[in-house]
């Protein structure tokens, strides 16, 4: 994209990991979609970049799916907003998408940090 | 179906309070208001994809973006009427053109019998029949003798059928009071089980009815509704076959005409064993009848491969018994006899038409072929001149964000659309096509499309659009999208006008054109030849149609005819009268070993001895107009008990009384029983078909041999020859009223049915030749004109500094002369290899007929002229001013 800077030390989220990050910051209590965008750049100390756009849409595929609800409320700053919380398929799922992904980061640490592999990392 | 739980209003009010809430923050983070919300508006990413996301979710996106991509290319396409009629149009014509062979020769040369499990029926052939047997055709027809012990101890064919015509064309039948004449054979009982027939109404025969020779009748589903209008109380009502009544007890599944490769039959029996229904209508020989006669080997068979054989298994199970079947009653074979073995061939197709359709059919079929590739490759340029006229639209597209598969994507969509067009056209085409051709053609079985059809169309289709896609596409890409933004519309179309693919197309479409234009000349050619060739006999006014009486002994035969002669002979407009038993014209014609002054001939050089006979009444050569140039011709008084008398031709005179007077010597048939002196000579003239070279012939005395069965009448009638049929058929009941005519026609039609196909193959490779041509020319001058308006700008620059408008007529005419010069030196090699594979279909013209090629390379030169003069024209009067003010 051309607003996009090549020097942005973010990273891009792999694909499945923002349902998972969604379901995360939603855990603490209801929240609006710019909410949740904040607070998971926040907690990643800014590594994370979430696309806005994809936001919105998983958003909106979670709650086709139910795992989370929505309905139009009010900020604290007397915005009109679009506020998420979990349901409890939801919770479910975050109980079960969480242990999945520790066991890939896992499964990812052993091999990469096991001795004769690689020099460096390539992309 | 797409019920949306929430609205895109919805979805983008969201947003827009995102963009809000982020602008709030960032202001409580330290920004002033509006480089806030500038700052929100970046962070979040473009809006709009992601709304449009949102729409696309669950929507079955392909079919969305389709419908939308066909709308946008309608819309492309009706801004260019004249490119989308002429594209469609010359696409129906191409594959309509080979859908229609194409179904006539799925038809005819690749559909299976309707039965079930054809793959393991097989037809029983012999290399070569026993010394001294008459056949039907040396290879595949057999005695009863034969059939009888391959039935009963054949072992590798369960059951063996065999099958045989009540008539060489048509017998006659009665149902109800009027006599009328159909196709009949004569069945095993197994015939409708073994090869697994169903029958819709009423059942088939069985074994017990072959052996007691039950009177009983099926009909093909085909005649039920053509004659009995389904009526399902046909069964057990009586037919008459040759005045025997038979009982109707089933009909058979529609679709199922027969294994009689000519024609379609109409009705079944069961074997029989009477005098009327002798196999193929003959009288009996020596008072045998077909089932009894072991010279004469006349019945085919077809048979079902026992489980688990292979054909050469089974042949070679059944070797021993069809060899000491075949001389039974014909005493042991000769020293240094080759003994007759039996093989099985694939009985999967319908017989007898590849031998008749196929060469012509292949050949159609490589025509319409080439038709076809000319009508892509015009369509294909047409394609390319217009997307390259469109490259700046492409590259402005490219410029505003379309991706190259969106580009491809709506290439593919507008190929889509004219394919699915022409193709509905070229279906509809199609059947009507096959329809005429099947008429043409007298083809009786069904032509109806059928699914490997569909198929077949459906292939060439999805060929033709993944091409009219994909080749405009390098010319849409090649241009890029900084095109657009740089260059005019003069230089930006320069190269796509220079674009040499349009012109090897061109090139090689002449060349496919000249092969088309060379192969239907000499058809047509042929067919000319074929038309004019003088008969030798005076055709007009000449009627002529069979009759096959019910007549016990030979003096009754004579009496019948002699009766029937003087009842015609007053009638009004009746000229003269007379009867042969082969009728002039119909492909038959009898041939034997004659005797000469009481011996074999001898012949010079090793030529035939080989004489076509006939037997003819009173006033034959008078009737028929063919000139005596010695002696007399045959007359009333040539009576059974007068001298025998024959009559000779030419070629009969030239051949084995060369260097005298023919008249006054004996002959007689080979086997030397019957003898007749010579009383006239006649001229030469066409006797089996137009495309023969005459053979010596000679001609008995109805009334002096021994035989007696159907005959033809030939009628010399002043006025319309067929407005006598009506009085003469009230004659011939008068006499017995079972009696129809048999396939009463002009003598002129008789004679045409010899050369129908050619004239029709001639007729179809001239219409395909001139389909090409103007396919060729409207290509060349699309192309041209394109080309010259793509140079609008150069033109004028070159007569702005000074060319004459000849210098540029010529320039643009030379181009298109040296695109023809180039197809023709490629087409004339390519028309003579045509040229030689057809030379069997020729009649009168050499395969290197000069004429043809000359005719059709100036016929592609005239074309290429023609249609470079309107787009040479069109370029001379550009006005210099107005082609450089052009951008």
């Amino acid at each position: 994209m051309a607003t996009q800077e090549n020097n942005d030390d973010r990273i891009a989220l792999l694909q499945g990991t923002l349902d998972l990050l969604i379901l995360k910051t939603l855990v603490l209590g209801a929240c609006h979609g710019q909410g949740v965008a904040r607070s998971i750049q926040r907690q990643s100390e800014d590594v994370f970049l979430v696309d806005h756009g994809s936001l919105y849409v998983a958003l909106q595929r979670l709650e086709d799916k139910k795992w989370i609800s929505a309905k139009w409320g009010i900020s604290e700053n007397n915005r009109k907003a679009r506020f998420y919380s979990l349901t409890p398929k939801g919770r479910e799922q975050l109980v079960e998408k969480a242990s999945e992904w520790r066991r890939l980061t896992r499964a990812m640490g052993l091999i990469l940090d096991s001795s004769g592999g690689l020099q460096g990392e390539e992309a | 179906m797409f019920r949306r739980k929430r609205s895109a209003e919805d979805f983008a009010e969201e947003i827009k309070a995102h963009l809000e809430l982020e602008a709030d923050q960032l202001e409580g983070e330290g920004l002033n208001g509006d480089e806030a919300r500038r700052m929100a508006r970046c962070e979040f990413g473009n809006a709009g994809a992601a709304r449009e996301r949102f729409y696309l979710k669950d929507r079955w996106v392909s079919l969305d973006r389709l419908l939308r991509d066909v709308r946008f290319g309608m819309r492309s396409l009706r801004q260019s009427p004249g490119f989308a009629a002429t594209a469609i149009l010359t696409l129906a014509l191409g594959i309509g053109a080979n859908t229609a062979v194409f179904s006539v020769m799925n038809a005819v040369l690749l559909r299976s019998l309707p039965v079930s499990d054809p793959d393991r029926l097989v037809y029983l052939r012999t290399s070569n029949p026993p010394r001294g047997t008459g056949t039907i055709d040396s290879t595949q027809t057999f005695s009863y003798a034969v059939y009888e012990a391959l039935r009963k101890q054949g072992g590798g064919l369960s059951p063996v059928m065999a099958f045989v015509p009540l008539s060489g064309s048509k017998v006659a039948v009665r149902y109800g009071a009027q006599p009328e004449e159909a196709e009949g054979d004569m069945v095993s009982g197994t015939f409708f089980s073994g090869l697994g027939v169903n029958l819709p109404l009423g059942r088939g025969f069985t074994e017990e009815d072959e052996t007691r020779h039950a009177p009983l009748a099926v009909l093909s589903y085909n005649y039920w509704t053509r004659r009995f209008a389904r009526d399902p109380e046909v069964l057990g009502k009586t037919l008459y076959v040759n005045g025997v009544a038979m009982s109707v007890v089933g009909v058979a599944a529609e679709g199922f005409e027969g294994v009689e490769g000519s024609g379609s039959t109409d009705f079944w029996i069961p074997l029989q064993s009477r005098r009327e229904l002798n196999a193929w209508g003959n009288p009996p020989e020596d008072g045998k009848l077909y089932d009894s006669n072991p010279t004469w080997w006349c019945l085919r068979m077809i048979g079902r491969l026992a489980p688990g054989l292979t054909r050469a298994q089974a042949a070679a199970q059944m070797q021993p018994v069809f060899q000491r079947s075949a001389y039974v009653g014909l005493g042991s074979p000769m020293e240094g006899e080759k003994a007759p073995v039996l093989s099985l061939v694939d009985a999967k197709s319908f017989p007898g038409y590849d031998m008749q359709y196929g060469s012509p059919l292949r050949m159609l079929m490589a025509m319409v072929g080439l038709v076809l590739l000319i009508a892509l490759a015009n369509v294909v340029m047409l394609l390319m001149a217009r997307n390259a006229a469109r490259q700046r639209e492409f590259s402005l597209r490219q410029a505003l964000g379309a991706g190259r598969g969106e580009l491809l994507r709506q290439l593919l969509t507008e190929g889509l659309i004219l394919v699915t067009a022409g193709g509905v056209l070229a279906w509809g085409f199609a059947e009507m096509a096959t329809r005429v051709l099947g008429r043409w053609a007298q083809i009786e079985t069904s032509l109806a499309p059928d699914r490997t059809v569909l198929l077949f169309t459906l292939a060439v289709l999805v060929i033709a659009g993944i091409l009219f896609g994909l080749a405009p596409l390098r010319l849409a890409l090649a241009g890029g999208a900084e095109l657009a933004l740089k260059t005019s519309a003069a230089t930006s179309n320069v190269d796509a006008g220079k674009s040499r693919a349009g012109r090897v197309i061109v090139a090689l479409q002449m060349a496919l054109c000249v092969v088309l234009l060379v192969g239907g000349g000499l058809l047509v050619r042929t067919m000319r030849n074929l038309e004019n060739t003088p008969l030798g006999l005076r055709v007009d006014g000449l009627v002529v149609f069979g009759v096959k009486p019910n007549i016990p002994s030979v003096p009754e035969g004579i009496a019948f005819y002699r009766n029937l002669m003087d009842k015609l002979r007053v009638l009004p407009g009746a000229e003269s009268v007379t009867v042969s038993e082969e009728r002039l014209g119909s492909g038959w014609s009898d041939n034997s070993d004659m005797r000469v002054d009481g011996k074999l001939p001898e012949v010079a050089n090793g030529a035939s001895r080989t004489v076509r006979s006939n037997v003819a009444g009173p006033e034959f050569f008078r009737t028929l107009g063919v000139p005596v140039l010695a002696g007399r011709d045959f007359s009333d008084s040539d009576t059974a008990t007068s001298p025998h008398v024959g009559i000779i031709n030419e070629q009969f005179a030239q051949r084995f009384l060369p260097n005298q007077s023919p008249l006054g010597h004996t002959i007689g048939t080979d086997d030397g029983r019957y003898t007749m002196t010579i009383v006239g000579v006649v001229k030469d003239h066409k006797y089996r078909s137009i495309d023969e070279e005459p053979i010596p012939m000679a001609w008995y005395m109805y009334a002096q041999i021994p035989m007696a069965g159907p005959m033809h009448v030939e009628m010399r009638v002043k006025g319309e020859p067929l407005a006598i049929l009506p009085s003469a058929r009230k004659a011939v009941q008068e006499l017995d009223p079972n009696l129809p005519l048999i396939r009463p026609m002009t003598q002129r039609e008789q004679f045409d049915t010899t050369i129908s196909q050619h004239v029709l193959f001639a007729r179809l490779a001239g219409f395909f030749g001139f389909l090409a041509v103007a396919l060729v020319a409207t290509g060349l001058y699309g192309m041209l004109a394109y080309r010259v308006s793509m140079r609008t700008a150069e033109i004028g620059v070159r007569m702005a500094v000074g060319a004459r408008r000849g210098q540029v007529v010529w320039m643009i005419l030379k181009d298109s002369l040296l695109l023809t010069a180039v197809g023709v030196v490629m087409g004339v090699p390519l028309s003579m290899l045509v040229g030689r594979a057809l030379a069997s279909s020729l009649y009168g013209v050499k395969p290197l007929d000069s004429v043809s090629y000359l005719l059709a390379v100036a016929g592609v030169a005239v074309v290429a002229v023609v249609a470079s003069a309107v787009p040479a024209g069109r370029a001379a009067s550009v006005d210099p001013m107005r082609a450089l003010r052009t951008e």
